[in-house]
């Protein structure tokens, strides 16, 4: 049994910080969410996040109990969540108006 | 409340180090300012790539960047040197803003002196002079409270905002307590979690600057045209796990404890309260400029929070790398001071870390020279720039 961290109860994503993930390894979770368990969809390297549970497409990505961004993709149990499957919500200038950069 | 060796300055302060400063006022005065360097026991260059055909807000920032290095506690003595006149920014403009400190100041302009080798010279005299007369200087009792901490991250990765930054948070808190202030900027890496941090505001100010300063530099990204993940998070903090500037800014974020925050300041600007507790800065994530600023607003010592394990070094604040990834801190031996990753194996509590941390930014405090220090790699002096050049 391998085991990720969650920081909070609410979150829908585990941080691979104990160890790295093999794909069909069981997952297991310290931290906030010690009831839950998945099996693995992929490889989670060192550091990166794997989902808990099934996350729709454009649902939030919630880390520290906050949003993280939206799911860019369906995301399934276990499957890595990384920049292929997340988009942030902030700073996008490739969807804004352009506009004046104020100096001091 | 504990106390520390400290030099005494003319003015109250309190330093951790006594470094002599070679400071180039122009970036044509840099040449002369790393030969009378090389040539003087301890001293210190500062040279950058500023000082002409900048527009006067900039040039006023960069004017706030190096006076406040000069005036930083840390420095007995500085010799200022410029090439020419240029309006507002000459070695004597620099020589007023940091007199009121009352430490060691001359200045040298090479085109007064006739060119470089006279200037060399001169300037060359002068520190020989100001750094026998530091030497004599001697470290004595002060309390904690003198300390203004800052605390930066960079190359993070997901052990950062788990085990590295809440550590450092808590060892703020020990020295809050002791009613010391702790610095933070980087206000791109707040994007996210401005009510996590308005809920600490002393006052509504606060909470409105703190709000506002997100939304200006928001305003800088997307006026870039450019999808912001083109540099934040940045490619390590990818590979390291972290996937939108929200999760790297809540990691971000912990690196100041639940202390109140008494004061937004405007990046290389001092402080103007005195209280204990947290201190916020507008700034932007690139760790070099944040980390002079925070050099230039004052802070005597500062963390610096990594996952990957950087290299970051400023030239006069001891720059103490704190890292939860166990990995990075085998890897980097030789540049990161404090390994916390213990937290995740439960070998430490997250208290413990926080110790630890801060048992190291006391010793520090104390004369103890950090890793990166002992190597003189003093690779982190920036200047932030809020307009082009002209």
């Amino acid at each position: 049994m391998k085991k990720v961290f969650v920081v909070y109860a609410t979150d829908n994503v585990g941080t691979a910080v104990l160890e790295p993930i093999q794909v069909g390894d069981h997952v297991s979770c310290n931290g906030e969410r010690s009831d839950l368990e998945v099996i693995a969809q992929a490889n989670i390297a060192y550091g990166h996040k794997i989902a808990l549970m099934d996350i729709a497409a454009g649902d939030t990505v919630l880390k520290y109990g906050l949003s993280i961004g939206s799911a860019s993709c369906e995301i399934k149990a276990g499957d890595h969540v990384h920049t292929h499957n997340v988009e942030s919500n902030r700073g996008r200038g490739d969807l804004a108006e352009r506009s004046a950069v104020a100096t001091e | 409340m504990s106390e520390f060796m400290g030099y005494h300055r003319p003015n109250g302060d309190v330093g951790i180090r006594n470094h002599l400063l070679i400071l180039s006022g122009t970036v044509y005065a840099n040449g002369v300012c790393e030969r009378v360097a090389d040539t003087i026991h301890g001293a210190v260059p500062i040279v950058h790539a500023n000082g002409r055909c900048q527009v006067a807000p900039d040039l006023r920032v960069t004017r706030r960047f190096l006076a406040g290095t000069a005036m930083n506690p840390n420095v007995g003595a500085v010799v200022i040197i410029d090439h020419f006149k240029e309006e507002g920014m000459t070695a004597e403009d620099l020589a007023a803003d940091i007199a009121p400190t009352g430490k060691l100041i001359a200045t040298v302009n090479i085109r007064g002196e006739g060119g470089f080798i006279s200037a060399v010279e001169k300037a060359t005299r002068y520190a020989q002079d100001f750094a026998r007369q530091i030497s004599l200087y001697r470290r004595a009792a002060a309390p904690m409270s003198q300390i203004l901490f800052g605390t930066e991250c960079g190359t993070s990765d997901t052990t950062s905002g788990l085990a590295s930054n809440p550590a450092n948070g808590l060892a703020g808190e020990i020295l809050i307590a002791q009613g010391g202030r702790m610095l933070m900027a980087e206000c791109t890496e707040w994007m996210g979690c401005e009510n996590w941090l308005t809920e600490k505001a002393a006052s509504p100010a606060v909470a409105e600057a703190i709000v506002a300063g997100v939304q200006h530099m928001e305003a800088r990204a997307l006026a870039s045209g450019e999808d912001i993940r083109g540099s934040q998070p940045t490619g390590d903090n990818m590979a390291g796990g972290l996937t939108t500037i929200e999760e790297k800014s809540m990691g971000a974020v912990k690196k100041i404890g639940d202390s109140p925050i008494i004061e937004y300041l405007e990046i290389a600007e001092a402080p103007t309260r005195t209280e204990p507790g947290n201190y916020v800065m507008y700034g932007p994530g690139m760790g070099a400029e944040s980390i002079s600023s925070m050099a230039a607003a004052g802070c005597q010592v500062l963390t610096f929070c990594t996952g990957g394990g950087h290299t970051s070094n400023h030239p006069i604040m001891p720059t103490i790398k704190v890292t939860g990834n166990r990995g990075s801190y085998e890897l980097m031996r030789d540049t990161v001071d404090v390994d916390v990753s213990g937290v995740f194996v439960d070998e430490i509590t997250l208290a413990e870390a926080g110790r630890i941390v801060y048992d190291e930014v006391a010793r520090v405090c104390n004369g103890y020279l950090t890793k990166s220090e002992a190597l003189r790699d003093n690779n982190s002096f920036a200047i932030h720039r809020v307009g082009p050049s002209i």
